[in-house]
């Protein structure tokens, strides 16, 4: 306690900028300092070796496969091959992470597929209600797939997977809606940016689902719409497709998954 | 629980990330962004805004990975520095947002420590907090406070109902006792 009045307060300013209090102006002052002078830089260092090991208390947590594209996108870097990491790298983790966007590639293939098939004269006019699986490729005004749905019409379920959604904004969070054609959008489920999504397909949502309705995502608040109806804008949107017929289910999709479980 | 690759693997990644080695690059990426990201979503409480910083960090190290100095920092102090400044940085910008929302405010609530990241930082970690376990419990709640929330000496003052000069004296007599304990 004694050591309060005798103190350089320039060394002062150095320990308050690491430790995040001072205001804006402050703070580039301070910074505009450290790279004029080497003195300040050592003095900065050592405060943060002092203060820094704090973080540890911080629990760990993996950020989404897109951010890292992100980051190879914005510096020009070229797609660094997903080499398999050491041991020492969290590995359960990291091959789930991997293994959700190889899911989510697989999901999009798929989906493009079905599109692709929708739009073959024979294929558009057949009824789509005895395929097993349904799926969307979700995409955003960008042109890039958000996410992508996978509807399991016999057990009556939905896996909306993030391909590459863009970042939301805070206080909202984004919610799935179907819309059939001339209808009013009905509320499917909240989705999540970073992880799958399962959600349950009712009755009254599988009767809906076809090759004329569109599911549609929105931002809304954290809670979903208090209202019933999208409130906030829409942010993708994607035609519902069947999976390919030959198979019966989206073949991309299940041959990644058992092999990319393995690692996991 | 894995551990992340002892600091010396992390310190010799980064010099040749400052070489331009893209692999060097991915594979820093993959040890530490996790710890990162966690430093993000602590001071930001918002994910979309914890992504951009935690993208616009790793895009910085990579451009100033040169300015690496072994002799100084660890590559994770580095990194967390780096990171925890962007964040900073975030948070001054959107001063204009209400920050006193009772649910975003961890002042009385303690966070149960992690385990730390590996042996060195669980040495210094140690250290910082025997330290810290000596500060008076008003000042030592300030500090990590402001440690882990970035807040600003006046925000700290209205979230702890306190006069700003009192929160400024707790601080900075925190710091001086802590520095003279760490350098001990």
């Amino acid at each position: 306690m004694n050591t309060t009045t005798d103190d350089a307060p320039s060394d002062l300013r150095y320990a308050e900028y690491v430790l995040g209090v001072l205001d804006a102006d402050a703070r580039a002052a301070v910074e505009r300092e450290v790279i004029a002078s080497d003195a300040v830089a050592l003095t900065v260092a050592l405060w943060q070796r002092r203060l820094l090991p704090l973080v540890d208390e911080i629990a760990a947590s993996e950020p989404p496969a897109y951010v890292w594209e992100r980051i190879r996108d914005q510096l020009g870097l070229a797609a660094v091959p997903a080499r398999t990491p050491p041991a020492v790298v969290r590995p359960g983790l990291w091959e789930n992470l991997r293994f959700w966007h190889w899911l989510a590639l697989g999901a999009s293939a798929v989906a493009v597929a079905c599109l692709v098939l929708l739009m073959l004269p024979s294929r558009s006019v057949a009824p789509l209600p005895s395929a097993a699986y349904l799926a969307s490729a979700i995409t955003q005004d960008n042109g890039q797939v958000g996410w992508t749905a996978t509807m399991d019409l016999a057990q009556g379920h939905m896996v909306v997977v993030p391909a590459k959604p863009h970042a939301i904004a805070t206080g909202r969070a984004p919610e799935l809606w179907l819309i059939p054609p001339g209808g009013r959008p009905i509320a499917v489920g909240m989705i999540a940016t970073g992880a799958p999504t399962t959600l349950t397909l009712d009755r009254s949502l599988l009767a809906r689902l076809g090759p004329a309705a569109v599911l549609a995502v929105s931002l809304e608040p954290p809670g979903g719409s208090p209202t019933g109806q999208p409130t906030g804008p829409v942010i993708a949107k994607g035609a519902i497709g069947a999976s390919p017929p030959a198979s019966g289910k989206p073949v991309a999709l299940w041959h990644v998954s058992p092999a990319a479980r393995d690692h996991v | 629980m894995s551990n992340p690759p002892n600091g010396e693997a992390l310190s010799r990644l980064l010099v040749q990330v400052a070489k331009g080695d893209e692999h060097a690059f991915a594979e820093l990426y993959r040890c530490a962004s996790a710890h990162l990201f966690g430093v993000c979503l602590r001071m930001l409480r918002d994910r979309g805004e914890a992504e951009e910083v935690l993208q616009d960090a790793w895009t910085t190290a990579w451009r100033r990975a040169a300015s690496f100095d072994a002799s100084k920092a660890s590559a994770i102090t580095w990194l967390v520095a780096l990171t925890r400044n962007k964040a900073i940085d975030r948070l001054r910008q959107r001063r204009e947002r209400p920050m006193d929302d009772p649910s975003m405010l961890d002042f009385l609530v303690d966070p149960e420590p992690t385990p730390a990241a590996d042996a060195q930082a669980s040495q210094d970690y140690q250290r910082l907090h025997a330290c810290l376990e000596q500060l008076e419990p008003r000042q030592r709640r300030s500090v990590r406070e402001a440690f882990f929330s970035g807040a600003t000496y006046n925000d700290l003052a209205v979230r702890c109902q306190v006069p700003l000069g009192t929160m400024k004296s707790w601080i900075r007599r925190s710091l001086m006792q802590l520095r003279t304990c760490l350098d001990a």
